[in-house]
């Protein structure tokens, strides 16, 4: 009985007027993308080989060791093909150098704006929009349709148990959808051989959880079809319903989730953080005018009784005394505001990274907002992709630093004019090294920073759970629900 | 249940739907393997009701019915397996070609055996022409459809065939093949169940006859009892309020 009943589903869907159209519509868009993230992957590519190159023509050139400013650029990885997430958001590179601090610049949308009104159409976003209304489209009159045509009461004319029939009705669908899709998925990947992307077993094992949750993220929708056929008498109901869940589900709960998160999570804006750093800087000063003032109060009273030139001697012996008290308590209001200041910026990381948290945690609630979170940490576009390349850009600049010092000590000499005063050379300019005699050959080079697999897919782990569970849970909706379905 | 011959039995079936009409009130009936009963009564009688109990599309709120011994509610599935059944307005699946709807609704039912040219066989002989039995059914007209529909049902090969309004929509020549269709079914042994408006071909054809009124069935003849009555004033009268005869 399954094997008709599912035999059935897949002729139907094969069958189907709107069939050839939709399905043709999605394979290309797919192949579309795909085939537009391998163009943008190339250049990016290309831009990464440039950019090495023309950092050893600049060394060629450097003057100094300490001076050396060393273009870094992000590493392009294959997977940004199918995942783009945050990848064009943040910048490509950052200057590192001893002077400047370290910043992602340059990002492709801010390079090109164009790209950033329309966004670049990845595999995730057809994953995540296009197949979940091709799958809307095809189930949402999975079971109201067939009351609607006559065509259920027929089919339980015969033998046939509600149980096994709403089983294999969604078994069906779902085979009759995915295995189509299939093809497109396949000739993508071709394409990615085709232009010969380098793809690692690693990035093969990612990619395969990627296509596992774009499945699990398929069914779902396919298996929520068939619970609100279940749920109303007439498709012309059902498709209303389901748009709206739709809607909900992959433009509204994400959004509403961050906003949510935003309430539980309170994170105080720049202005604010300045605001109660000003606050704290000015007090902190005050007090100290206070203080000072207390302290030549007191030193004034010290020399109270004295004559005036009494009072001169006094004032030169203790002034040097005095100033370096004064500097002394300069000092540490200072360093009380620095560490204000720090303590203020930790405490807004953390309270960021727990905004993050809750947004993501209540997003999920969404199966579009779990696949798109497990699709940008399979692919390394995710969140932190910033943080990672800041982390271990600065972790870098400090070698280089110390690099630039250490070298600068063996060889004498610091780079640029050098002006020294002796009392008995009197005064000696010198100019640094000849250019390109400089040797960098020992010189550290940027790793980029390595996400091992298991980084990458640990929180897969939870997404693909959560998504398996909706589906499940759609389909035992459906199922309970068809028990007690009037077929008439 | 002593006569083996009965196959389909209602008794005292009554249903009440939610909105508490009554739609049947203590109907009782049989009928044996070789015969045709035929239900007569305006619309909203209860006729389409009484097919849907024998199937469990609903459940009967007092009463039970059997189909060669089996209380439908009770065991729908062995019920159904002894059941073919033809809708008043058969649509089937439009995409699918008359062929394609019929090997699926076939094999739905049990049977595996038929080939394409049995297909072909039983279309011809609902009276469905040759150029169309591997069209798609969207072209279809009410009356084609309909014959589609006979032919699942014969297909089934069931012992008992219940046929909701069948003739609705067949035009005169093809309404005339069907009543010899079913002389024939009835020939192989067939239990036939009938709801229907036309009372001349009824007449002509059942068995047995029974008029339903507001859920109550006022009138049971067989056809030799109303072979020298004339059914179309009976009918009339009974419509109009005359209650069952001792
Ligand atoms: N699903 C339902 N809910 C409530 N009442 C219903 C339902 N189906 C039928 N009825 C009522 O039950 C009564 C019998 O309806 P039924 O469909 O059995 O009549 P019928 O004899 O088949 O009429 P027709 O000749 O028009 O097909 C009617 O009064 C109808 O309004
Ligand atoms: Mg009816």
């Amino acid at each position: 009985m399954f094997k008709i009943i599912i035999e059935n589903e897949l002729r139907a869907i094969l069958y189907s007027p709107k069939f050839v159209a939709t399905f043709a519509t999605c394979s290309l868009l797919m192949l579309l993308s795909v085939f537009v993230g391998i163009q943008e992957y190339r250049a990016s590519v290309r831009q990464y080989e440039a950019s090495l190159s023309l950092a050893d023509q600049q060394l060629q050139e450097a003057s100094s060791y300490s001076g050396v400013n060393m273009r870094t650029y992000r590493a392009p990885d294959p997977m940004q093909v199918f995942v783009s997430g945050v990848q064009n958001d943040i910048g490509r590179f950052s200057d590192i150098n001893a002077s400047e601090a370290l910043k992602l610049t340059n990002s492709v949308y801010s390079d090109d704006p164009i790209f950033a009104i329309f966004r670049f159409i990845d595999f995730t976003f057809i994953v995540q929009v296009v197949l979940s209304l091709f799958a809307i489209l095809f189930t949402f009159d999975a079971i109201n349709g067939e009351r609607e045509r006559g065509t259920l009461k027929l089919i339980f004319s015969n033998a046939v148990s509600r149980a096994e029939y709403v089983l294999s009705k969604s078994i069906g669908a779902w085979l009759g959808l995915l295995a189509p899709l299939a093809i497109p998925v396949l000739l993508s990947l071709m394409l990615v051989s085709l232009f010969k992307i380098q793809l690692q077993p690693e990035h093969w094992m990612r990619l395969a959880i990627l296509l596992a949750a774009a499945v699990l993220f398929f069914t779902f929708f396919v298996f929520l079809g068939v619970l609100i056929s279940t749920l109303t008498r007439h498709s012309s109901v059902s498709f209303m319903l389901l748009l709206v869940s739709w809607v909900a589900l992959v433009l509204i709960v994400p959004r509403a989730a961050v906003m949510a998160a935003g309430q539980i999570v309170p994170v105080p804006s720049i202005a604010e953080i300045e605001g109660r750093e000003d606050g704290f800087a000015k007090s902190q000063w005050r007090t100290y005018e206070q203080q000072l003032a207390k302290r030549w109060q007191q030193r004034n009273g010290e020399m109270a009784g004295l004559s005036p030139a009494d009072r001169q001697a006094y004032r030169d012996e203790h002034l040097w005394q005095w100033m370096e008290q004064d500097d002394a308590a300069r000092t540490e209001i200072q360093e009380e505001i620095n560490a204000f200041r720090t303590k203020l910026n930790e405490d807004l990381r953390n309270r960021k990274a727990e905004l993050q948290r809750s947004a993501f945690t209540l997003s999920r609630l969404s199966p579009a907002s779990a696949f798109q979170l497990t699709a940008m940490n399979l692919a390394g576009t995710n969140i932190d992709l910033k943080s990672r390349y800041e982390d271990s850009m600065a972790s870098y600049r400090s070698e280089l630093i110390a690099y630039g010092r250490r070298k600068q000590k063996e060889s004498g000499t610091t780079g640029g004019i050098r002006i020294t005063i002796d009392s008995e050379a009197g005064l000696n300019i010198s100019t640094g090294r000849d250019k390109g005699t400089l040797d960098f050959s020992d010189m550290p080079r940027f790793q980029p920073p390595r996400r091992s697999l298991a980084q990458a897919t640990a929180p897969a782990v939870v997404d693909l759970g959560l998504l398996a569970l909706y589906s499940l849970l759609a389909l035992a909706g459906a199922f309970v629900r068809f028990l007690r379905y009037d077929v008439r | 249940m002593q006569d083996t011959n009965v196959m389909l039995e209602a008794r005292s079936l009554s249903k009440r739907y939610e909105d508490s009409v009554l739609a049947l009130n203590e109907v009782s009936f049989t009928v044996e393997k070789g015969e045709i009963f035929a239900m007569l009564g305006a619309n909203g009688a209860g006729k389409t009701t009484t097919i849907n109990i024998f199937f469990n599309f609903i459940e009967p709120s007092a009463g039970e019915a059997r189909v060669d011994g089996i209380v439908t509610h009770k065991d729908p599935l062995a019920a159904k397996q002894r059941l073919a059944f033809v809708s008043e307005n058969v649509m089937l699946y439009p995409n699918f070609t008359a062929i394609q709807n019929l090997d699926f609704f076939s094999r739905l039912g049990g049977r595996k055996d038929y080939s394409r040219s049995d297909y072909h066989e039983v279309l011809l002989r609902v009276g469905l022409q040759e150029e169309a039995h591997d069209k798609k059914l969207r072209g279809f007209s009410k009356g084609m459809r309909q014959k589609c529909g006979i032919a699942v049902a014969i297909l089934k090969d069931a012992p008992a065939i219940l046929l909701d309004e069948p003739t609705s929509g067949l035009d005169p020549k093809a309404g005339f093949e069907f009543m010899q269709l079913l002389d024939t079914l009835r020939n192989e042994g067939k239990a036939i169940l009938m709801s229907t408006h036309d009372i001349f071909r009824a007449k002509e054809v059942a068995d047995s006859i029974g008029i339903m009124r507001e859920g109550r069935l006022v009138m049971q003849k067989s056809g030799a009892e109303l072979a020298a009555e004339n059914l179309e004033n009976l009918y009339l009268e009974y419509m109009a309020g005359k209650t069952v005869e001792a």
